[in-house]
């Protein structure tokens, strides 16, 4: 029996009781956090406390290095919750600290890894400047060997977790002419009196996923030592990316479902109680269509999720399979968002519902882990064989 | 200490309950770990972070064991679970006394349940197995103070209009209370040997009890039939004018609903 689509008992319990934490811990505050637009410490040290930070790093620096379905499970229920929290653990737990861990020396990870997974310390990753972000070809945040270390220097945006992060994995260019091959990751640590590192720049108001806070560093020929020079040799930094990148559109893709589901299911309570012309609006057709073709979507773009969850734990290449999942998740949940909306009526255009939130946390999908034009075209061309 | 906690694993207030036929439910497969076990566990928990000693968790249940996991998930020691073919269709007394009988000549300090399951809310299980054993027990506790486990228990419950203290001497079995403690969030290395623990079973012949010790033929309480509730009848509109609108509610709430 090859082909076997049923969660094991124990996933079964783990999804149980992360679900179970989520909605003792996130979902009373789930409204506050949106309105506050504040990075929420109290929640981030309370959910900190718990271990989940270290998910997928090693037990010896305080990990419990589940496999990666486990993880989905976790992005999946964690997900329900606040949309900017989730961005906010899922930055510290995979993007933030995944190269350091990968590639981070003993000291490093002892200094580094060890409190991030505790929480202590706030780690994010730097793709994005402001003439690049799917296009990662076009960095210009530009590195420069010297003595015993190297000079970086650039501006990097949308930066999750930016304006609290202690770290910043940041990808690099060795030379702007040398476009892909030229990139490479380094860490780099936040200016204090006795280390040269990064500072913040503008921070950024978003429209949705409000309560992680999101924006610009600064890296002013910031000097960093050799051994916070990440990876095995350079020029590799695109190859090392696009390992992180399945695991991250996966992920992406899971948030997607959560927050369809979400909506999807206060549009239905909402449906079911809402009257018009005698009957709950439930009893219509052009109602119970929308219902219909969101549960048809949200059903295949989970399973196919799962699959690439299933295929990058095996080891499987599924680059393509993960754009695709990814896409097809978040045009999924484009659409239960929106039609969310439409069930709610003009109800759903005052704050007062949670509809509206479901809609502008769901919209940042699109670009996070590249926008949804790049992937189509690269896909496109893929399929065409160009 | 030495306790004991008993759990079950309750359908999930928002899973789908159908009546499928006059003995049989439908229930939609989302379970949960009964609220009030919960409270059980983390009191418990509570005592053996004071004292020291060991908590166990029990259930009787053939197939779901996700109760026992929770509780290994919030600290809990050792799990058993209690399974067997002939247990299918038991009634409370019967699961009782497959606890009680189990029990009986374990060494223990205490004995803690929740105050009743959320789905079948009986409440008897608990009282019922500090019946077998012999030993006291007080029910719906939302206070529990021990100094020394040797002189005995201090427990607190609400009565109608205020609480009442009562001391209690050790062993007991006390069932738990919303307000006693908040449970537990689990930390993700408990859930992790939750997730992994081996879940040790033991049946009918381990303890001593025979096939007709429990089951549908040894129970003391009979199912006639499930039924579901009426549907709500659908919400009236009185179109008249003020005041004649208040006058045909008034008339309606007096000779329909019957309410004044």
């Amino acid at each position: 029996m090859a082909l076997d689509f049923t969660f094991t008992e124990e996933q079964e319990f783990f999804r149980q009781t992360i679900r179970d934490t989520v909605n003792r811990m996130i979902m009373p505050r789930v409204k506050e956090l949106d309105e506050k637009e504040e990075f929420p410490w109290d929640l981030w040290k309370e959910f900190a406390s718990l271990g989940y930070l270290g998910l997928r790093h090693e037990e010896k620096y305080g990990g419990m290095g589940t496999d990666t379905i486990t993880q989905m499970i976790f992005y999946e229920e964690l997900a329900r919750g606040s949309c900017g929290f989730f961005m906010a653990v899922t930055m510290q737990i995979l993007m933030g600290t995944y190269f350091i861990g990968r590639f981070g020396n003993e000291e490093i990870k002892q200094r580094i890894l060890v409190p991030a997974i505790k929480g202590e310390k706030i780690g994010t990753i730097c793709f994005t400047e402001d003439q690049s972000g799917s296009d990662l070809g076009g960095t210009r945040t530009l590195a420069t060997k010297v003595d015993g270390g190297w000079r970086i220097t650039g501006r990097k945006q949308w930066i999750t977790n930016g304006p609290i992060a202690d770290f910043a994995t940041v990808m690099a260019t060795i030379d702007t002419k040398l476009g892909l091959k030229g990139l490479n990751f380094f860490l780099v640590e936040r200016k204090s009196e006795n280390r040269d590192g990064f500072v913040s720049g503008q921070r950024l108001h978003k429209l949705g996923s409000r309560c992680s806070v999101t924006g610009e560093l600064v890296f002013d020929n910031v000097f960093v030592p050799d051994e916070n020079f990440l990876g095995e040799e350079i020029g590799k930094g695109v190859q090392y990316a696009g390992e992180i990148l399945n695991e991250v559109r996966v992920m992406t893709g899971m948030s997607a479902l959560a927050i369809a589901k979400e909506a999807m299911e206060d549009a239905r309570q909402y449906a079911n109680n809402r009257i018009a012309f005698g009957n709950p609006i439930s009893k219509y057709q052009l109602i119970r269509e929308k219902f219909a073709k969101f549960w048809a979507w949200y059903e295949a773009s989970r399973t196919f999720l799962y699959r690439c969850a299933w295929m990058i734990q095996n080891k499987i290449p599924c680059i393509n399979e993960c754009m695709l999942a990814k896409y097809h998740a978040t045009e999924m949940c484009m659409y239960a968002v929106e039609e969310a909306m439409r069930i709610y009526g003009g109800n759903a255009f005052c704050t007062e519902y949670p509809v509206q939130r479901f809609w502008r946390d769901a919209k940042f999908l699109l670009y996070g882990g590249g926008t949804h034009e790049v992937l189509c075209d690269y896909l496109g061309r893929v399929f065409c064989k160009d | 200490m030495e306790i004991y906690v008993l759990v079950k694993q309750v359908p999930d207030p928002e899973a789908m309950v159908k009546v499928k036929t006059d003995s049989e439910l439908e229930i939609e497969n989302k379970y949960f770990t009964n609220f009030f076990d919960e409270v059980a566990i983390e009191a418990a928990l509570r005592l053996k972070e004071k004292f020291g000693g060991k908590v166990t968790v029990l259930t009787v249940d053939n197939r779901r064991v996700d109760a026992l996991r929770r509780g290994i998930s919030m600290g809990a020691d050792d799990a058993l679970q209690f399974s067997d073919p002939a247990l299918e269709g038991s009634d409370p007394f019967s699961i009782a006394k497959v606890l009680a009988t189990y029990l009986k000549d374990k060494p223990f300090d205490l004995i803690l349940a929740g105050r009743q399951a959320m789905d079948d809310d009986a409440g008897i299980v608990g009282p019922s197995v500090a019946e077998l054993l012999g030993i006291p027990h007080v029910n719906s506790i939302i206070g529990l103070e021990i100094e020394d486990p040797k002189k005995g228990a201090k427990v607190t419950r609400e009565v109608e209009g205020g609480k009442e203290t009562l001391s209690c001497p050790l062993p007991a079995l006390f069932t738990c209370q919303k307000g006693l403690y908040t449970p537990r969030i689990p930390q993700v290395m408990n859930v992790m040997k939750a997730m992994k623990a081996q879940i040790k079973k033991v049946d009918l012949s381990a303890i001593g009890l025979t096939t007709t010790d429990v089951g549908p033929h040894s129970a003391k309480i009979k199912l006639n039939r499930y039924f579901p509730p009426p549907k709500r009848p659908p919400v009236r509109i009185i179109k008249d004018d003020f005041p004649e609108n208040v006058k045909v509610l008034v008339k309606l709430l007096r000779e329909e609903a019957k309410v004044i």
